[in-house]
């Protein structure tokens, strides 16, 4: 590479470049992964299959999610890209696993914003203590999911903040409600004892490991934003390390939290919908479910910007490249955010659970299902990113011994979460979700082949990022003979 | 920076040496140097100089190359140096600012641009600017200073202390938002007018001189005594633009 033939524009122009502060960076990974919902409906789910190995079990995802977030921290203080783990993944392993992984993304990342409007919508029902029929909380989420649509097209600056409120008030709501639970805990015990100190199985501990991992699902977005950030070479890896970091305190607290409270509980409030609740209503505690519904519904909706956010840029990088339709790309010319890939991709996601709402689908199996369809997208391309990773810093001759063990590491537990998360869907019954997830994501296996035969040089061309250009150099250096 | 200052602490003051040799390597040995060969050149361990040059990458001192295993010096290199060298403009740009002063009753300048830093080179003899270091310090205030901005990601990067712009006059764009929406005009125009932000009652405008690769190498300047930006000159002074390009690249 000459340094004369740097391009003048960089390949993922359009976009507003350099106006996000660190914090909204931080906002970014922070609503995708939407932390108050996460550690108020994780740690029930694995206590009821981990059972006495809850706690370890909660620590152990944790340090899963924070071994890939390191991982990641290697590209991202390489390269500013805009399709995040999918142009990761395209500088360690190539096109080909990229595009798997990149489309596991983009199947991660709807899913997740399903689930999430279907969440807030279910939360927003609950605050009102109202039970509409079907098709009106189908309108009820048409609207959120309007709503969530327009804040992202504005501009990742406005949605990125309001994100950020919401979460910061509802980590606030659902931090009281526990403190407040406990103070009033008596230190008995209930029927709830015979399943947080139940038996513990090899196969309950592989699945609540699954459903610990699947709680931080969206913690890495922020890479997605490469060319919007300020200083992004710096500000995107503390975002993708510490958004994991910090959560996980939270979580493993929340989760010890809620070891004591449930144990006292009768066994069926901690199989319930919403156990925690449940609890704060059974004691009498007035307004604090009212505002612990209201709380999460604002996460599950700033979870659903965030995952919106993060799936158009992968789309918009995609297109970048060739690999999508060229309008995919197109920013709007006032917002300067990936519009057209908004536009197209927004209504598919409020359609599928409005439609499902409004046939009679409970809430709750709408969300259960594709809550499914995201974990196994997302593993998926956390698996090929962490394998990516030293195979990218060979490349670039940076590996060392660190960094070759630690990606190794997260790529292999990585692969045996995906088995067991694939295996247990199966099991549970959601063998149906495996399928939904399989057809969702074969347009990237298909694109490759494809792309493969018709249009290698446009194969060639994917893992664009925000690439030197001839202005960022500084002009009359010396050049390496 | 915010937080409590602790000084320089601990092994601080290596890794502070360290960096400017890694920084002073990369310019040594020439764009295009991989971190393996600066660490070899240093001695210092591998480890320690992938982190260091991330670093400096990530402040934008370094940049790393397309093939992402070279470096380069930054264009913000140049703000540390703060001069253009070699700040000589050519005599066959001189004739061509010579012939363009005998063609229009304005004064016309030329300003060098590298990265974030502007130099007033060349003055117009017979109309010249009553302070060109006003120019090349308050970026905000004039013509050629917008062309540098708008070419830059964050202007509040390049700036001296971005949230306390200096009011020059009551027309100076002194708030960041003013800034951002004058930035905006000259992107979108391709060239920058001014009228008394720099002085009461001087108008200016500048164009861009842009090398064959496209980047900003200069800023063609045209002031007035008549209070708004010499518009009239504009097409002539793009033309004039575009022969010094070649001529400075």
């Amino acid at each position: 590479m000459r340094i004369d033939q740097l391009p003048l524009r960089s390949p993922v122009a359009g976009l507003r470049r350099r106006g996000l502060s660190m914090v909204e960076v931080l906002a970014q990974s922070v609503s995708a992964l939407a932390p108050s919902a996460a550690v108020v409906a994780v740690p029930p789910f694995v206590m009821a299959q981990a059972g006495a190995a809850t706690l370890p079990v909660l620590v152990g995802g944790t340090a899963l999610v924070v071994l890939v977030g390191w991982c990641l921290t290697a590209f991202a203080r390489r390269m500013a890209a805009v399709g995040g783990v999918y142009s990761y993944t395209a500088k360690g392993l190539g096109p080909g696993a990229a595009l798997l992984a990149g489309w596991a993304l983009v199947v991660g990342y709807a899913g997740i914003a399903v689930s999430a409007l279907v969440g807030s919508v279910a939360y927003l029902v609950s605050f009102t203590g109202l039970d509409p029929p079907g098709p009106a909380v189908a309108l009820v989420a048409v609207s959120v999911g309007l709503l969530a649509t327009l804040t992202t097209v504005r501009g990742i600056r406005l949605s990125a903040r309001v994100a950020l409120a919401l979460e910061v008030v509802s980590v606030g709501v659902v931090v009281a409600v526990l403190l407040v639970l406990l103070a009033a805990h008596d230190g008995g015990s209930g029927t709830g004892a015979a399943v947080v100190d139940g038996p513990v199985s090899a196969g309950g501990v592989a699945t609540g490991l699954v459903l610990a991992v699947a709680a931080f699902m969206g913690f890495e977005s922020a890479a997605t934003l490469g060319v919007e950030a300020r200083r992004p070479l710096v500000a995107v890896p503390r975002a993708v390390f510490w958004t994991p970091v910090v959560t996980g305190l939270l979580f493993v607290a929340a989760g010890v939290a809620q070891v004591v409270l449930l144990r006292a509980a009768p066994v069926e409030v901690l199989t319930g919908d919403v156990p925690i609740a449940q609890l704060a209503d059974a004691d009498g505690l007035g307004v604090l479910p009212r505002l612990l519904d209201a709380g999460i519904a604002l996460s599950f909706f700033a979870c659903v910007t965030g995952s919106i956010n993060a799936l158009a840029r992968v789309l918009f990088s995609m297109s970048r490249e060739g690999v999508l339709p060229a309008p995919l790309g197109r920013t709007h010319p006032r917002f300067a955010t990936p519009a057209v890939a908004l536009a197209w991709a927004s209504p598919l996601l409020v359609v599928v659970p409005a439609v499902a709402l409004a046939s009679g689908v409970r809430a709750r199996d709408v969300l259960a299902g594709s809550l499914t369809v995201s974990a196994l997208g997302y593993v998926l391309a956390y698996v090929l990113a962490a394998a990516a990773m030293p195979v990218f810093l060979h490349r670039i001759g940076e590996l060392t011994r660190p960094t070759l063990v630690a990606g190794t590491l997260a790529a292999a537990l990585s692969a045996v979460v995906l088995v067991v998360a694939v295996a247990g869907a199966s099991w549970s019954g959601s063998g149906a979700m495996v399928v939904v997830f399989v057809v969702a994501w074969l347009p990237g296996p298909v694109l490759w082949l494809v792309l493969r035969r018709r249009s290698p040089e446009t194969l060639a061309r994917v893992g664009v990022y925000d690439q030197a250009t001839a202005g960022s150099l500084l002009p009359g250096q010396g050049v390496r003979r | 920076m915010t937080g409590v200052d602790r000084g320089v602490t601990g092994r601080q003051p290596q890794a502070v040496r360290s960096a400017l040799a890694v920084l002073q390597e990369v310019a040594r040995a020439g764009a295009g140097v991989t971190a393996k060969e600066v660490a070899d050149a240093l001695g210092l361990p591998p480890a320690t100089t992938y982190r260091l040059l991330n670093l400096l990458v990530g402040e934008e001192y370094l940049v790393r190359l397309p093939d992402l295993h070279g470096f380069a010096l930054g264009a913000k290199v140049a703000g540390l140096a703060g001069v253009i060298a070699p700040a000589r403009v050519p005599t066959a740009a001189r004739r061509v600012l010579a012939d363009l002063r005998g063609r229009m009753r304005a004064g016309v300048h030329l300003a060098l641009v590298a990265g974030p830093v502007a130099r007033v080179v060349d003055v117009d003899p017979d109309l010249p600017l009553a302070d060109p270091s006003l120019v090349e310090t308050h970026l905000h205030a004039s013509a050629v200073g917008h062309l540098v901005l708008a070419e830059a990601d964050d202007w509040r990067a390049v700036v001296h202390h971005p949230d306390r712009l200096l009011a020059l006059t009551r027309e100076t764009p002194s708030r960041g938002e003013q800034v951002d929406a004058c930035l905006a005009r000259v992107r979108a125009q391709g060239w920058a007018g001014q009228s008394g932000q720099l002085h009461e009652g001087v108008g200016c405008l500048a164009v861009p001189v842009r090398g064959t690769a496209g980047q900003l190498v200069a800023a063609l300047a045209v002031s007035s005594a008549r209070g708004a930006a010499p518009v009239e000159h504009l097409d002539l002074a793009r033309s004039t633009a575009e022969q010094l390009g070649p001529l400075l690249d």
